[in-house]
């Protein structure tokens, strides 16, 4: 292995690449070149660092220094003054405070914890040997020396709890399935990410692949299963690309296929593509969607652990719940427990978005509140402003006032003050943001994503919809609240599957935070007088 | 049986060639190989719309269900349920503008509007020299440079109107920036 005295990274994540993370790249390696420091200075590729709204960042190492914001005129500058001087361009530097823990730490004494972004960032996600330094499959190689027995009880006395939204006990799935016996069993990745405002599983995904195929393997091993699919979003063309290369050098290396590491063990994986429809993140519709159907949900019972895909028993987890996996096995279920909660172990992975001035990723323990998501880690909001609303956990989540600043964000709140978590969503929005349309929005979306399988959901987003129209154009007549409180119940009662019972919680939440905007828009309606007779 | 009907879409009445019927027998096969015995639909759809115009071609639709042994009455309820594959011709490039949530608070809406007005045409809509198909999508997941679109496989953030008449011209010219 050839060593390097300084290593630049370049993140070329679909944020940076849009930013033109690759030009940049490219200069710098045709600078690098001509100044003939080639075998000096290596210039690595790698995933999201997390920093978002500051252009293409370069980081240099071991300096630990950022440069923000580069365009192709500016590299050689870098080259020049800071790789050939040793003076650091002052004109470009970032704080790097601004999106990782340091400063953050002297505010507020919490910061960042990083199990599932451990190499994200750090590592060249299409490098599989960075990975393996990183103690990558180490978690997978102490697993086959145990028994899967063994294997599910770490899992489960870690209290690892999904991580897509509805917080099932992981281990206690892997057991289901590995006491079921069958002749074949999958292991479903569900890499579906669709709820608005999530972007986490692209960062896992385009930054780290391998720990999404070493948690697989494991999951096969616990469970004996011998297939892996991930089933991955058709918008997310990287991620698509980076699994399927991390796949290959998994293949190539004897990680996955028919005998692993010499055990015997025999598991791969396949990536299957979505093709954008939001239901599949529901795990029966996106088993629904691999068996090349319409991705409309199924009954339950049976659950995916019993009667999954193809109809035999099948784990499905989502991306961040198994990227938890390996450094749970190697450092301990204890360990995994020293952070969050009572009611939650670990980290959770929170995509802020919107009116904030550092949009962007963090992993910090449960417990975390809003006010420390979005101040501290986040910079506050954009301007100065106040905050308008926040929704929280997804368009299928809750619509949130500065009220709910400070409640420690984990399972058990959750349910005591009627806030989601859902995904992670955290959706800032400044004071003078107007919530109808926003809300209006929502319903749009709902309506559309509606599979159609069940009437109160397709019909009933559509009604949802009509009420939001009408409320922001002024026309509603004087019952609409009535009744969309009446259709919010029925949705949330009778829908067939979790889309249409999750889609009432951001009106029914703004109701409930915000009654006076809804009033508000009634008293200012006028019914048109076409409408009137009907009404 | 000429079952091609169910499925054959307006405009699309033209008999595959031999070239075609060789082509999907391929594609279908190699597919099958990929995924060992198993199939996936949506790989040969994405596929075929890159053959095929960013469209799916009702006779094409009907000689790939005779191949993977469905009726092209289930293959069409597959096609249609997916908002990114389409069974009616659509532009050379596909515009995906997010509307959701996160670009929403960020200025979708004006984005949108002034797109509707540089194209000409609305949702769902193609413009006239079929360069350009306008489509509202869902969060495309890269809410850290919201407002966003994708137009095909290349993704656009921090997007302000007056950004948009440049990619719009780099497209046509055929870059990607």
């Amino acid at each position: 292995m050839k060593l390097f005295s300084t290593q630049i990274i370049v993140p070329v994540d679909s944020n940076s690449v849009l930013q033109g993370a690759l030009e940049v790249r490219h200069v710098l390696e045709e600078t690098i070149a001509k100044f003939n420091l080639g075998s000096q200075v290596s210039v690595v590729e790698t995933g999201s660092l997390g920093i978002y709204d500051r252009g293409v960042v370069l980081a240099v190492f071991p300096d630990d220094v950022y440069y923000g914001n580069v365009i192709p005129s500016d590299v050689e500058e870098i080259v020049t003054e800071h790789l050939l001087k040793g003076r650091v361009v002052s004109r470009l530097a970032i704080d790097r405070s601004l999106s990782s823990k340091r400063l953050v730490e002297k505010e507020s004494g919490k910061s960042q914890q990083k199990i599932v972004l451990r190499n994200a960032g750090l590592i060249d996600p299409e490098n599989i040997d960075e990975y393996i330094a990183r103690d990558g499959y180490g978690a997978l190689a102490k697993a086959l020396a145990m028994q899967p027995g063994e294997v599910i009880q770490i899992l489960t006395d870690s209290k690892l709890q999904g991580r897509g939204g509805a917080g099932f006990p992981t281990g206690l799935k892997w057991g289901m399935v590995a006491k079921e016996q069958s002749d074949e069993k999958y292991i479903v990745c569900n890499a579906d990410e669709g709820e608005p405002g999530t972007f986490k599983d692209r960062l896992i995904l385009e930054g780290d692949p391998h720990s999404i195929v070493e948690a697989m393997t494991i999951a096969g091993y616990a469970t004996g299963a011998h297939v892996g699919i991930a089933y991955v979003r058709g918008e997310y063309f990287m991620s698509i690309a980076r699994l399927k290369k991390a796949i290959k050098d998994a293949q190539a290396y004897g990680l996955l296929g028919d005998d692993i590491l010499g055990t015997g063990f025999k598991f791969d994986i396949e990536v299957y593509r979505g093709g954008g429809a939001y239901v599949c993140g529901e795990e029966f519709a996106l088993l629904e969607s691999i068996e090349n159907r319409r991705g409309e949900p199924r009954n339950k019972p049976p659950f995916p652990p019993q009667q999954g895909l193809f109809g035999k028993p099948t784990v499905v987890n989502n991306v961040e719940t198994f990227a938890n996996v390996p450094p749970i096995l190697l450092n301990g279920s204890d360990w995994f427990k020293s952070f969050g909660t009572p009611s939650s172990a670990g980290t959770k992975v929170f995509s802020l978005s919107g009116d904030i001035v550092n949009r962007g990723i963090v992993e910090a323990p449960f417990g975390v509140t809003l006010r420390e998501l979005i101040y501290d880690f986040g910079g506050g909001v954009k301007g100065g402003k106040h905050i308008g609303f926040i929704q929280t956990g997804g368009s299928a989540g809750t619509v949130l006032n500065d009220k709910y600043l400070d409640i420690p964000l984990d399972f058990a709140s959750m349910k005591a003050y009627n806030v989601s978590i859902g995904s992670g969503v955290v959706l800032v929005a400044a004071s003078d943001v107007p919530l109808l349309p926003f809300l209006a929005e929502v319903a749009h979306f709902f309506w559309h994503e509606s599979c159609g399988k069940c009437t109160p959901c397709r019909e009933g987003t559509l009604q949802i919809k009509a009420i939001m129209d009408a409320l922001v154009n002024r026309t509603a007549d004087p019952a609409s609240l009535q009744r969309l409180g009446v259709l919010l119940n029925l949705l949330s009662d009778t829908s067939f599957c979790g889309l249409g019972q999750a889609a009432p919680l951001a009106f029914e939440s703004a109701l409930r935070n915000f009654p006076e905007v809804f009033d508000q828009a009634l008293a200012e309606s006028h019914v048109p007088e076409a409408c009137q007779e009907e009404t | 049986m000429e079952l091609d009907n169910v499925t054959r879409p307006a405009g699309q009445t033209q008999p595959l060639s031999d070239e075609d019927k060789c082509f999907l027998r391929e594609l279908v096969e190699t597919n099958r190989i990929e995924h060992h015995g198993r199939l996936s639909y949506m790989d040969i759809m994405f596929d075929l719309e890159h053959r095929y115009g960013n469209s799916l071609p009702g006779p094409v639709l009907g000689e790939v269900a005779r191949l993977v042994g469905t009726s092209p009455a289930q293959l069409n309820g597959f096609v249609t349920f997916y908002t990114m594959l389409s069974t009616t011709p659509r532009g050379k490039h596909v515009i995906r503008v997010c509307t959701s949530g996160p670009c929403h608070v960020s200025g979708a809406p004006a984005i949108l509007s002034s797109l509707r007005q540089l194209l000409g045409v609305d949702i769902g809509e193609t413009t006239p020299d079929g360069m350009f198909a306008l489509e509202a999508s869902s969060c495309l997941g890269i809410c850290g440079v919201s407002p966003t679109l994708m137009i095909d496989d290349d993704a656009y953030g921090n997007l302000t109107p007056e950004d948009l008449p440049r990619i719009l011209n780099a497209k046509r010219a055929g870059g990607t920036q």
